[in-house]
């Protein structure tokens, strides 16, 4: 195995690392700018406050997702039971309710935590299968969280047959749905916590970095000593409890258990992934800026609903700028 | 040396092994589900299997074109309700049976196709993964369908077109059943015996080698996928033609479906491996399945429960196998 | 300090390594000779605990351990640097360094820590390398600087160093050089694995030989002759190895002017190649021969200059233009870019010409006829078993080679491009490999062979190109072509002497 030629590995220094975050940030912030400025020019009524905590809301919601789908991604995979993950949750979340409080009438907090652990251990224990899959057994992450996804949304849509389960306690919704502390929603600042605990996990924690080594090239990995098994499936947990808590998060804000919202999450989170520079090869992303694209995002299809334009048109909309986005950073990287 | 011998000889009786196996299993999941509930072993119903069967093995067929060369179409389940829809509305809108039939197929074959072309160029030109374009090309095509249908069935098409095509027969073989069988017959003959075949599973073996070894990979690749989508248009249509009328939603789980029918019979989704024989009987396979569930009043939902189990199952039992 | 005793390892029906005892003492520079395919690889894999050994134990410092991973390794002070390099490309150099093992303040990761002792750790190697660099952005030898100072980070007690100065410049060799008579010193224990006798000359003080994975014997260094080393790792006198070519140069068969690639990989290459000669394109790794052939055969883009195959021009080479032209290139890394592993050797051996009239009949490809079409090629390699339905993954390494150059048997080539043709096979695939250069050149071919085989390179070229950091640096003929000739301009000027103690 001695003397393999390499090819085309030149002295050249490229762009640095920092250089390319900034200028994937600059244009991923700059079409966030636009689409801003854009949509207030076009319908004033987007500064609207009641737009904006709506559009926060919003926000948080598919961030969430989308940084479980980055965390995924970095290792080189894919989550596509994100959406199903979300569904569970909420119907989860309303069944455990609603079971408890004939058990402990009076306790909300402690029935919003219960249903909260009911979450994070559904999570855990669907992450850890699709994780073990993959990192084990060796199977591909696409197929496996397909198969996965669709025995989840088979269990909520047996469990629920398409009906809301209402059952979400009063001081729950109030508080989590609408609660806002100094006029910013308690959602949004979790989102925003979330986001800055990625930001420190892949910055200043170990496991952070082991995750761009998995991902950027598996035995380079394997080769330092990094625990190869436990990154992996570790970042298939982190996913699937962050989209767990999205769904219990959303349900606060429906009021009830739906077991049919985030059918289309699989593809929004990679969208916004992909804007915001995953690479989907795996090795490379920055949660702040993919918090940027899902605002981006957010955004976007808060212009098309103040501009009436209709949902089907919004669906195609999305698919356009996935692959106008995957077509530009193709270019990129073959002019490199 | 006689150690390598030995081992190919081994690698050898192992496949021959792996091709009864789901043959047999078929077979075993067949007598299950007639003891549980005798209606299952009947004639009626083993007509009922095979053809729908054929239906489940052209989108499975259309699977395998592209899985071979390491790509997977996502967007099959919704270019199906695009095809239904558009080729319903050209149906009715044609006049005269014999002309709006011819130009019923061909207008849905010619959309088929186009989504097939795109999803083509995008991953074999451009270079964009197969699993992202056929999602976004999936997002665009069901907005496109329920844009064009509102969302309503598209109805009142010639009666002549279900007639023949759901419940007419050629030389006693109901027509679906002739139709899959000549794709098959087809689809085999250009896998197997063209450069375009063997071009297809080298490309998926190993897509660098395969440029190497002078292969043009992006014009097969693109072509394999606008072929993939041409016959996802026959199955859209012949589908079309049993339910009576165009439907926006006629997808449905099918994605799923032809991906775990093709995976459950052998096909590698790492490309280079399994053929179009793999995906007839994966289809057999699930037909089975979903008819005996069907049949035992198992809920739709535990159904696609189970798909989703059998498709692990399936992935990790091959992956045993494929160690050499 | 280290013993291993009867080690052997077994893959899927492949022996590697056969009941190898190994020791090493402290203080002592134990080369590791042999060649490619010998089993050297695997032996450092197991002590370093990449993979555990099919039989046989490893005892470090007197504790014996059944079994290693890369985590007990590295506590046990084992450190390795491989030519596959531990580092992932989208990481920085700082960030690679510390890779599995991160130094931390709590839960966080103390990275101004890591970067002083990072700084300190160059400064004492006098590399000089950005740490804030991304990985992927390095050439091969900055790589290889970071991949030594990554393992010496440890401070281990066993130093594993596989082929390290594959690709350094002679200035940085002898860093490095420095760095292992530091080392020793302190008492530290370093296996050399290696085939450039005079480095194992000058820095060894045993060698242990090995061939076909076993241990062909352990001997003082200064007690043995390099002719004696030699034979022990090919097991017959070198001259039996290598034909005798009679060239008979005809027309030019490859022009290349002024070529650069837009990768940069290659610039202002220029050279001449003609029918029934063997040219021979030398370098260090990473120099830019094998980017040099790719870009003729059209697999890496061209910025400028020209390429002619018989006079005509090629605005645009593409690996099918160039195959139907008549030139035929194999790529270094069979596994990777040569071969379809899963498919039988039969439709690896036709890929490239399907669309042979004998392959067929009518329009459709016919199986019988394509056994019988890779029959004789098969045969004229030796390909053992031979068997052309079996799937190339179940043949050895050798075999598997083999199976790749019978695609430029089945349609005449007029030009054939080898590129490491002989990496990690046995010696008797090498022999065959050879007498099949030598069939084609007095068939009347022409044969470009970019290698990093000194041997192979004097004895089978009639003339050689040397090349340096991307350029064509020099053409030597007849007499000129020495191994000290050739390697004095690997470094791009002539050396003085190259010091190594």
């Amino acid at each position: 195995m001695t003397s393999i030629a390499v090819s085309g590995v030149s002295a050249g220094p490229g762009r640095s690392r920092r250089e390319k975050f900034i200028a994937q940030g600059g244009i991923v912030l700059t079409f966030l700018v636009i689409a801003a400025v854009g949509t207030y020019l076009l319908e004033p009524r987007f500064i609207n406050r009641l737009n904006i905590l709506n559009l926060l809301r919003n926000f948080s919601f598919l961030v969430l997702p989308a940084l479980a789908q980055m965390v995924v991604m970095t290792t080189g995979g894919f989550d596509l039971s994100v959406g199903a993950m979300v569904a569970i949750s909420s119907v989860l979340t309303a069944t455990v309710m609603l079971y408890l409080s004939s058990v402990a009438p009076d306790m909300p907090i402690a029935l919003s935590l219960a249903a909260l652990a009911a979450c994070l251990l559904v999570g855990g224990l669907v992450g850890f299968v699709n994780g073990f899959l993959v990192a084990v057994l060796k199977l591909s992450p696409f197929m496996v969280t397909l198969a996965t996804a669709s025995m989840i949304t088979g269990t909520t849509l047996y469990y629920t047959q398409g009906i809301p389960i209402y059952g979400v306690i009063q001081q729950f919704s109030d508080g989590l749905g609408r609660g806002q502390v100094g006029g910013i929603p308690i959602v949004v600042m979790i989102a925003v916590a979330v986001t800055v605990g990625l930001v420190v996990l892949q910055r200043q924690i170990a496991f952070g970095r082991h995750l761009y080594a998995v991902g950027s090239d598996l035995r380079s990995a394997r080769l330092s000593g990094v625990a190869i098994v436990r990154t992996t499936i570790a970042a298939y947990v982190i996913a699937s409890c962050l989209a767990a808590t999205t769904g219990y998060l959303m349900t606060a804000r429906l009021g009830s258990g739906q077991g049919t919202i985030g059918a289309t999450l699989a593809l929004e989170t990679i969208a916004a992934a992909v804007i915001g520079g995953v690479s989907l090869r795996g090795g490379i992303g920055r949660a702040e800026l993919v918090a940027v694209a899902a605002l981006f995002l957010t955004v976007t299809n808060n212009a098309m609903n103040l501009l009436k334009v209709d949902s089907r048109f919004q669906t195609l909309m999305l698919g356009i700028i996935l692959i106008a986005a995957l077509w530009i950073e193709r270019s990129l990287s073959r002019r490199k | 040396m006689a150690e390598f011998a030995l081992a190919a000889r081994r690698s050898f009786d192992m496949t021959k092994l792996r091709n009864w196996t789901l043959p047999a299993a078929v077979i075993a999941v067949f007598i299950g589900f007639s003891v549980v509930e005798p209606r299952v072993f009947s004639q009626v119903n083993i007509f009922n299997i095979v053809t729908q069967t054929s239906y489940l093995a052209i989108f499975a067929m259309a699977q395998t074109v592209v899985i071979v060369a390491r790509g997977f179409d996502l967007s099959l389940g919704f270019t199906v309700s695009l095809v239904s829809v558009i080729s319903a509305m050209v149906l009715v809108a044609a006049g005269e049976p014999s002309l709006a039939v011819a130009a019923g197929i061909l207008a849905g074959l010619a959309v088929a196709a186009v989504i097939g072309a795109t999803n083509g160029v995008l991953i074999a030109v451009v270079g964009i993964n197969p699993l992202v374009t056929t999602l976004g090309v999936a997002n665009i095509v069901l907005s496109l369908a329920s844009t064009v249908s509102d969302g309503f069935p598209v109805s009142g098409f010639p009666v002549q077109f279900s007639e023949f095509f759901a419940q007419g027969s050629v030389l006693g073989l109901p027509v679906p059943v002739v139709v899959a069988g000549l794709l098959f017959a087809a689809l085999s003959v250009l896998m197997n015996w063209t450069r375009f075949g063997r071009s297809l599973y080298i490309i998926g073996a190993n897509p660098k080698t395969a440029v190497a070894a002078g292969i043009r990979s992006g014009p097969v690749v693109a072509a394999a996928y606008c072929l993939c989508g041409t016959l996802i248009g026959f199955g859209a249509l012949m589908l079309t033609a049993r339910t009576g009328s165009g439907e926006p939603n006629l997808g449905g789980n099918l994605t799923l479906e032809s991906i775990a029918a093709a995976v459950v019979g052998g096909v590698k989704l790492s490309g280079g491996e399994g053929g179009v024989g793999a995906a007839l009987v994966g289809a057999l396979f699930v037909t089975v399945l979903s008819n005996g569930m069907n049949l035992t009043q198992v809920d739709g939902y535990l159904q696609q429960i189970c798909l989703g189990a059998i498709i692990i199952i399936a992935l990790v039992t091959s992956r045993g196998h494929s160690r050499h | 300090m280290l013993v291993g005793q009867n080690l052997s390892k077994r893959f899927e029906g492949a022996i590697a390594l056969e009941a190898v005892d190994f020791d090493l003492r402290s203080g002592e520079v134990h080369a590791l000779l042999g060649e490619n395919g010998a089993g050297k690889s695997t032996l450092i894999n197991l002590l370093v605990g990449t993979f555990a050994p099919s039989t046989g134990s490893i005892e470090i410092q007197g504790r014996s351990h059944a079994s290693m991973s890369p985590s007990l390794a590295s506590e046990l002070g084992v450190a390795a640097v491989f030519q596959e390099f531990s580092l992932p490309p989208d990481l920085t150099v700082l960030e690679s360094l510390f890779l599995g093992r991160e130094k931390r303040r709590g839960f966080l990761l103390d990275r101004r820590g890591m970067r002083q002792e990072a700084e300190q750790l160059l400064k004492r190697l006098a590399f000089d390398i950005d740490l804030d660099q991304q990985v992927s952005h390095l050439t091969r030898a900055q790589k290889q600087m970071v991949e030594i100072a990554k393992a010496l980070r440890t401070s281990p007690r066993v130093l594993i160093l596989d082929e390290p100065t594959a690709s350094l410049t002679d200035g940085e060799a002898e860093k490095l050089f420095d760095a292992i008579a530091q080392l020793k010193r302190a008492g530290v224990g370093i296996v050399y694995v290696s085939h450039r006798m005079s480095e194992i000359r000058n820095l060894s003080d045993r060698v242990t030989v090995l061939r076909g994975g076993r241990k062909i014997g352990t001997v003082n260094t200064a007690e043995v002759s390099d002719e004696g080393l030699i034979e022990m790792m090919v097991g017959r006198p070198m001259g039996q190895l290598f034909p005798e070519i009679s060239y008979a140069p005809g027309k030019v068969a490859v022009q290349v002017r002024g070529l650069s690639t837009v990768d940069g990989a290659v610039r202002e290459a220029s050279l001449v190649a003609k029918a029934g000669e063997v040219v021979g394109l030398a370098g260090l790794v990473g120099c830019g021969r094998s980017e040099l052939c790719r870009a003729i055969f059209g697999l890496t883009s061209i910025k400028d200059g020209t390429v002619e195959l018989f006079g005509e021009a090629v605005a645009r080479p593409h690996p099918h233009s160039m195959l139907e032209r008549g030139l035929c290139y194999f790529p270094p890394d069979r596994g990777a870019e040569g071969l379809a592993l899963s498919r039988p050797v039969r439709e690896n051996v036709t890929m490239s010409s399907l669309d042979l009239r004998s392959l067929k009949t009518g329009p459709f490809l016919d199986v019988l006829r394509e056994r019988r079409v890779v029959r004789e090629p098969l045969q004229e390699l030796k390909l053992r078993p031979l068997s052309p339905e079996s799937p190339v993954s179940s043949f050895s390494g050798g075999n598997q080679q083999k199976a790749m150059l019978a695609r430029g048997l089945i349609k005449d080539y007029e030009v054939y491009v080898f590129d490491e043709p002989t990496v990690g096979i046995d010696v008797g695939a090498k022999s065959d490999v050879y007498q099949l250069i030598k069939r084609l050149v007095e068939r009347g071919a022409c044969v470009i062979l970019s290698t990093s085989e000194l041997p192979e390179l004097i004895n089978l070229s009639s003339r050689i190109y040397v090349m340096h950091q991307s350029s064509v640096v020099a053409e030597l003929h007849g007499d000129e072509k020495s191994e000290a000739a050739v390697l004095s301009h690997y470094f791009g000027k002539p050396a003085e002497e190259r010091r190594l103690q």
